[in-house]
């Protein structure tokens, strides 16, 4: 049964209702508003006469309330409010719903569905909903039919990732690069997905596959938009700025990625003020020790994260430095250069914790080998010095 | 196929919705019967259709149907069965939907239990409500549709936000809206009164339940959120005067003023100005209240910038609701009659400054709320408006407000003595007195000794109360119970809140395995912690062992959770009673079996949101007060 068939059954029922109601209206409930304004009058002033009972009110108010009572009610009853008493034939109205309700409904339905009819792969998935193991079993049979599908490539090498089988997942992406490699968007795809497997880094690979992605479509938003990552990985800010720009001029301006790249770029900018007028409000300077046998279990590349959080409130980073324990210099000030989020630097917190964390991955979320130390409360505004000793 | 019924579904709603309004607008003006009466079917249409878009939404969830954007952007399928309902109101598209819904129950209720409204005034109430829901419809539809397909169907949906997957969170939203959108209820038979030009006691008498109702359910909501955070986000904390919990606490607030405003109008026919501003007042705070936290503009005013096609929308409704209601009432005001006499010390100037401060309080609640979101949004910098202007501005206001609380309800109608009430009070206050001042003997903390001194006062007071009724022989009503119940539960909350603030203890502590620490002669000790894994996260479970007085008392088991997206959870573990709450939160390993922990020693915390229930069951027990049967059955007979 098509969907037109469903929405046919649909209208007809609504139609049917209308159309019952306007030929058997609903009784009147009988109640008049004079009348139960009238109602209301006397159960207010028995109301009133038990307050006066339970000494609510005194004689002469008593007296005075009752007078009032009763002009309000006659202020009331002097309103006269229209009932409507027809009852017409409505053949006109009736006519006029059954031709408009099917229009408006469907043309309202029309021009907002967003259903498009998809692949194969979405086929199989769509018709059978199955837990995602099961549904990665459903691709890999389709698979063995049809093993130059690349799109069904790029699915299960999607679901792999979101299993964290990492190693599957780049391998089906492999695959579907072999068959398709002129796709920008699945070179994006598959860029994408090994930093993300490879601890947010970027490799001679990824690296290769965006620049190709720009080859064959230099206004890819996609590829444009991870190599502006990249850019601001090796710092290169300005070309960061340059690459964004570029997707900006053919994204569609009222797109969510638009208003989202377009905020990244804003933010870009508003350091580069920041930095260029010097205006460091607040800084925290935070000077780490390492006991010795921390460090003999540790490795060069092991990260150090600096960071500073509310004292009350919510426990997420408000500025942080992250290094390798081989760049570190035993000191790090923090500032609103630092801050997570521009809307919020450093300078706008008073109370703060400072917080120094070893980490073998980097990984924002704490591992169960960190080490961490917390401070004291400190008050930004003193710009005060903080000394941490993880041991 | 089914998703696209759902949507479906959503345009008839909208389109019945226009019918409730369209049909019965030319029904009364043309004095048309058969189309007047269309407003309660055509209503009961909308209910349905949409009741059929909330359930093909629901079982698109509980189906893994991650063809549908909304579904796979907060689902998977590990999520726990309830969670996966849950989570159908658990972001922007489908809490709207949930609002359209409740919308539209509130909305079939009015129309089934207002058996003694006149029809002709129904109609015009349901047309006000059918006016909300077609801007709620569309704005769902045009802006915020949960049955958008995806082209490219993932596998695997993403998470719904662990913070959400909580039994908490299944039943705070869906009472919060009940609350929220139940104050539609009084603003339309306040519209509909200006807009029939008859603001009588018709309109006067029947709202009052449901604005009681309304009010229990949005106290209702509210306590649960803040019970909700204080034992899902790990700090111990239960109110934080965070933007978002401020844009529900401002329209109680105008809701308090209105359940005190309309039953002075109601009895004495004053305040009836008042009155109607505040009907407005509270269901335009309300939406005002829910458009801001679902458009983001309250955590971040960039995230309004983001979706620019719902802010407009948002701000045309707004503007329209407001605006309009207020052009209504700023036509209709000089043909409402005036204001009965009162004196200045009866039972309506209690009631009157009462308003005041309620008022007085949502205004500061408001101005520290949207002002720094005003100057950042106009590019003015950036302020930070937090707990201690919020101690500084809102207690010292509700501070007269208690007071006035308790005394109000000795004053007699239109005019009393200080003499007369002085003699009824007397004995009272010296007991009272003689309380306060083996408070002050006892109590070393000036913060807690005036939050007992207030509990004392209310209590006591409400106490007296009850006997005089009593003593009159006079069987008390719903509506005295429900408001002794409200006024002792204002009073419980206070305590709890000033003393678990006060004397509450926090320790940030690091404990190796065997080492214990004790906090008001409750021991804790540390025994480790164990990793496990249950359907859709894993994560870390602590042992800590209580003993008070050598005595094994409670076994604490917080959970240090990892989520399939990645995303942390602490789950605090809790030993509660009445008197006291023992709260352990799990931190981070810091090597060697040894682990940092946060301990919570919490006094009296659990009165907060007892009183909080308390307030809300008196809100209920008012809202079924005999009085607003009496006629009704009377009709029938």
């Amino acid at each position: 049964m098509n969907m037109m068939i469903i929405m046919g059954v649909m209208l007809l029922v609504s139609l049917a209702w209308i159309v019952w109601f306007l030929k058997k209206p609903l009784a009147d409930n009988g109640v008049d508003l004079r009348q139960s304004n009238i109602d209301l009058g006397k159960q207010k002033k028995l109301e009133l006469q038990r307050d006066f009972d339970q000494d609510l009110i005194d004689q002469v108010q008593f007296e005075l309330a009752l007078d009032e009572i009763s002009a309000t009610l006659a202020v009331e009853l002097e309103q006269q409010s229209v009932k409507p008493s027809n009852v017409e034939n409505n053949i006109l109205s009736m006519l006029a719903i059954v031709v408009l309700l099917p229009i408006f409904s469907i043309g309202m339905y029309q021009s907002l569905s967003t259903h498009k009819f998809t692949t194969i792969t979405t086929q199989i998935v769509n018709s059978t909903p199955q837990a995602l193991e099961q549904s990665i079993q459903a691709l890999k049979q389709h698979l063995v039919d049809e093993p130059d599908d690349a799109k069904s490539w790029a699915v299960l090498g999607l679901s792999y990732f979101e299993l964290n089988k990492f190693k599957e997942s780049l391998e089906a992406y492999e695959k579907a690069y072999q068959l398709t490699p002129d796709n920008p968007k699945l070179l994006v795809e598959y860029a994408s997905t090994l930093v993300s497997t490879s601890d947010n880094q970027f490799s001679k690979r990824s690296v290769a596959l965006i620049k190709r992605a720009l080859e064959i479509d230099a206004n890819a938003p996609d590829a444009l938009y991870l190599a502006g990552i990249l850019a601001i990985d090796i710092q290169q800010f300005e070309l960061a700025k340059g690459l964004w720009n570029r997707a900006l001029s053919v994204l569609p301006k009222d797109g969510k990625d638009y208003q989202a790249l377009a905020a990244l770029v804003d933010e870009l900018e508003q350091a580069d003020k920041k930095q260029a007028s010097g205006t460091v409000t607040a800084v925290v300077t935070v000077n780490v020790t390492i006991a010795d046998d921390i460090l003999a279990t540790r490795s060069a590349e092991d990260y150090l994260m600096i960071y500073v959080k509310a004292a009350k409130g919510r426990p997420m980073p408000i500025a942080i430095e992250k290094l390798k324990l081989k760049d570190f210099k035993g000191q790090v000030v923090l500032s609103d250069l630092n801050s997570i989020m521009p809307t919020r630097p450093l300078s706008e917190h008073d109370k703060v914790l400072v917080v120094a964390r070893l980490s073998r991955t980097g990984n924002a979320m704490t591992q169960a080998d960190d080490i961490q130390i917390t401070s004291a409360v400190v008050n930004v505004a003193d710009n005060p010095t903080v000394s941490l000793e993880l041991q | 196929m089914l998703i696209e019924f759902g949507h479906f579904a959503l345009v008839l709603a909208l389109a019945f919705a226009l019918l409730q309004v369209v049909l019965p607008v030319a029904g009364l003006w043309r004095g048309n019967f058969s189309l007047a009466q269309l407003s309660r079917p055509m209503l009961w249409a909308q209910f349905f259709w949409t009741l059929v878009a909330f359930s093909v939404l629901t079982s698109a969830f509980i189906g893994d149907d991650f063809s549908v954007k909304y579904v796979a952007n907060n689902s998977n399928t590990e999520l726990p069965e309830m969670f996966k309902i849950s989570a159908v109101w658990g972001a922007h598209e489908g809490s709207l939907l949930l609002w359209a819904l409740i919308l539209s129950s509130w909305s079939v209720a009015v129309s089934i239990f207002s058996k003694r409204l006149p029809n002709e005034v129904l109609n015009h109430i349901l047309i006000v409500l059918g006016i909300i829901s077609i801007g709620f419809l569309l704005f769902l539809l045009l802006t915020s549709n949960p049955f958008e397909r995806l082209d490219i169907i993932p596998l695997q949906g993403r998470e719904l936000n662990p913070l959400l997957q909580d039994f908490g969170l299944i039943i705070h939203p869906p009472m919060l809206y009940m609350g929220y959108v139940g104050l539609a209820v009084p603003f339309a038979f306040v519209l509909s009164a200006l807009v029939r030009g008859q603001l009588d006691s018709t309109w006067l008498r029947w709202s009052r339940p449901w604005t009681l109702t309304a009010w229990a359910f949005l106290t209702f909501g509210i306590t649960l959120g803040s019970w909700w955070a204080y034992y899902e986000l790990g700090w111990g904390g239960w109110w934080f005067w965070d933007p978002v919990e401020n844009a529900s606490f401002m329209p109680w607030l105008v809701a308090t003023a209105l359940v005190h405003s309309l039953s002075v109008s109601e009895k004495r026919g004053a305040f009836k100005h008042w009155t109607v501003l505040l009907a407005i007042a509270g269901f335009s705070l309300s939406l005002l209240g829910t458009f801001l936290v679902r458009s983001g503009i309250l955590t971040s005013v960039h995230s309004f910038a983001a979706d620019p096609e719902r802010g407009l929308f948002i701000l045309i409704f707004l503007l329209i609701v407001i605006g309009g209601s207020l052009a209504l009432y700023a036509w209709r005001s000089t043909s409402m009659r005036s204001s009965n006499s009162f004196s200045w010390l009866s039972k309506e100037s209690g009631l009157l400054i009462n308003n005041i401060l309620l008022v007085a309080a949502m205004l500061s609640v408001f101005l520290g709320t949207m002002y720094p979101l005003l100057l950042d949004s106009l590019g003015l910098g950036k302020i930070s408006v937090g707990e201690p202007y919020f101690d500084a501005v809102f207690v010292p206001i509700m501070i007269p407000a208690v007071i006035a609380m308790a005394i109000a309800p000795f004053l007699r109608w239109k005019k009393d003595t200080v003499s007369r009430v002085g003699a009824l009070l007397k004995n009272a206050w010296i007991g009272v007195a003689i309380l306060f001042a083996i408070s002050v003997y006892v109590v070393d903390n000036k913060f807690i000794l005036l939050a007992v001194c207030l509990f004392i006062w209310i209590v006591s007071h409400s106490l007296w109360l009850l006997v005089n009724r009593m003593r009159q022989n006079s069987r008390p009503n719903l509506a005295f119970v429900g408001m002794l119940f409200a006024h002792i539960g204002i009073a419980v909350f206070l305590l709890g809140a000033t003393v678990t603030t006060q004397l509450g203890i926090e320790k940030d502590v690091k404990m190796e395995i065997d080492q214990s620490i004790t906090i008001k002669g409750y021991e804790f000790v540390f025994k480790g912690v164990d990793d496990f894994s249950y359907q859709n996260y894993q994560g870390h479970q602590g042992r800590i062992e209580v003993y008070q007085a050598g005595e094994l008392m409670a076994n604490l088991n917080p959970e240090k959770r990892q989520y399939a997206t990645g995303m942390p959870m602490t789950e605090a573990a809790i030993d509660p009673s009445l008197y006291r709450d023992l709260y352990v939160a799990l931190g981070e390993s810091l090597g060697a079996g040894a682990w940092s922990l946060r301990i919570y020693y919490k006094p009296l915390i659990r009165w907060i949101w007892l009183g909080g229930l308390l307030i809300a069951l008196g809100g209920l027990l008012a809202a079924f007060d005999r009085r607003y049967r009496l006629i009704a059955q009377r009709g029938k007979s």
